[in-house]
């Protein structure tokens, strides 16, 4: 019997290590078109521990995306601010990395193209690009196709790209805004499972920090869910997760706690729209 | 139904008598009771296969606003 499944392993030796994240009563303002000024989010104040995944969920506009773009270094505050390491962001950095919804890739580079310009940027070694872009694209699955062009590939695949893409790099630390979020269910299921047995192997080499709307993908992937009011988003709630890994949505944990968060959700939807 | 009752988890089966637990039950039992002193709102299952509990999972709920 093991309780603790989802605590993160020993880090192999060697091995570059994730980063933490704390973000301090962190706010931001937007100006309508009107001139009237707009909290988008406010008061948001949490800690992410090393390697650890966490997922933000809420309403659409309760200010995920624009969390995560300050977190980025994308975006400016308002108010608060974002500490990784103990050092306070103040512009994008090669630590973190970004998925978005879209993939992002490069038209006109092929599918291993892409990793190994990533590579090349990541100063990796020019003998070393090569064998690991072929690793990754292993891992996402997507080895079959390492020589067509993006638009080749079917939205999911191009996703599993871009998160290969992401990992090759062995980030300290892993954003992800909606990164599912405009594919259809069985791809995003596969993604799912691939970002599942990531979190499993990477042993605390990354933290993980996805923003998503969708209350079952938040409770598969993460060790804890922070859930966010409509707009002005505020924090909510948090829910502790620790349960056996991989996990599926017939587990008893994750139907249940998925059901919470629903509940919680639709309570935000009707309190706004009252 | 009393007061007291109300208050009761809700269960289908008479409880065991202390003194008859096994020693694997008591070990399975003193972890859960080690989880029910951590945490205030949630939900803990137990994992049964082959009449044999091998994992428990649980998920805490705090409360931010």
């Amino acid at each position: 019997m093991s309780r603790a499944a989802t605590r993160t392993r020993d880090q192999p030796a060697g091995a570059p290590a994730a980063s933490t994240i704390s973000v301090r009563d962190l706010g931001m303002t937007r100006t309508r078109p009107s001139g009237e000024q707009v909290p988008a989010f406010e008061g948001l104040t949490f800690d992410i521990a090393r390697g650890e995944f966490v997922t933000l969920i809420g309403p659409s506009g309760s200010g995920k995306t624009s969390t995560l773009g300050v977190i980025a270094g994308l975006e400016r505050p308002t108010h608060g601010e974002v500490l990784v390491d103990g050092r306070p962001v103040t512009g994008p950095g090669p630590d973190r990395a970004l998925l978005f919804q879209e993939p992002a890739l490069f038209p006109w580079l092929s599918v291993r193209g892409n990793i190994e310009l990533a590579l090349r940027l990541a100063n990796v070694p020019p003998g070393e690009r090569q064998e690991r872009a072929g690793t990754w694209l292993a891992r996402v699955e997507v080895d079959r196709s390492t020589d067509r062009q993006p638009h080749e590939l079917s939205a999911g695949m191009r996703q599993r790209v871009a998160l290969a893409r992401a990992l090759a790099c062995d980030p300290p630390i892993l954003l992800g805004d909606e990164p599912f979020g405009a594919l259809d269910a069985l791809a995003r299921e596969r993604l799912q499972d691939i970002v599942q047995r990531e979190r499993m192997e990477r042993a605390g080499r990354t933290t993980f920090l996805f923003a998503t709307h969708n209350a079952r993908e938040a409770v598969l992937l993460a060790d804890r869910v922070l859930v966010m009011s409509a707009a002005p988003g505020r924090l909510l709630e948090e829910f502790r997760i620790d349960a056996h890994r991989p996990r599926t949505l017939d587990d008893v944990l994750v139907a249940r706690v998925v059901s919470e968060i629903h509940d919680l959700l639709i309570g935000q939807l009707e309190e706004s729209s009252s | 139904m009393t007061d007291d009752e109300t208050s009761q988890p809700t269960t289908h089966d008479e409880p065991i008598d202390g003194d008859e637990l096994t020693d694997e039950e008591r070990r399975v039992l003193a972890n859960v009771a080690g989880i029910l002193r951590k945490i205030k709102y949630g939900t803990v299952v137990l994992v049964v296969q082959d009449g044999k509990v091998v994992q428990i999972e649980m998920a805490e709920k705090f409360r931010l606003r």
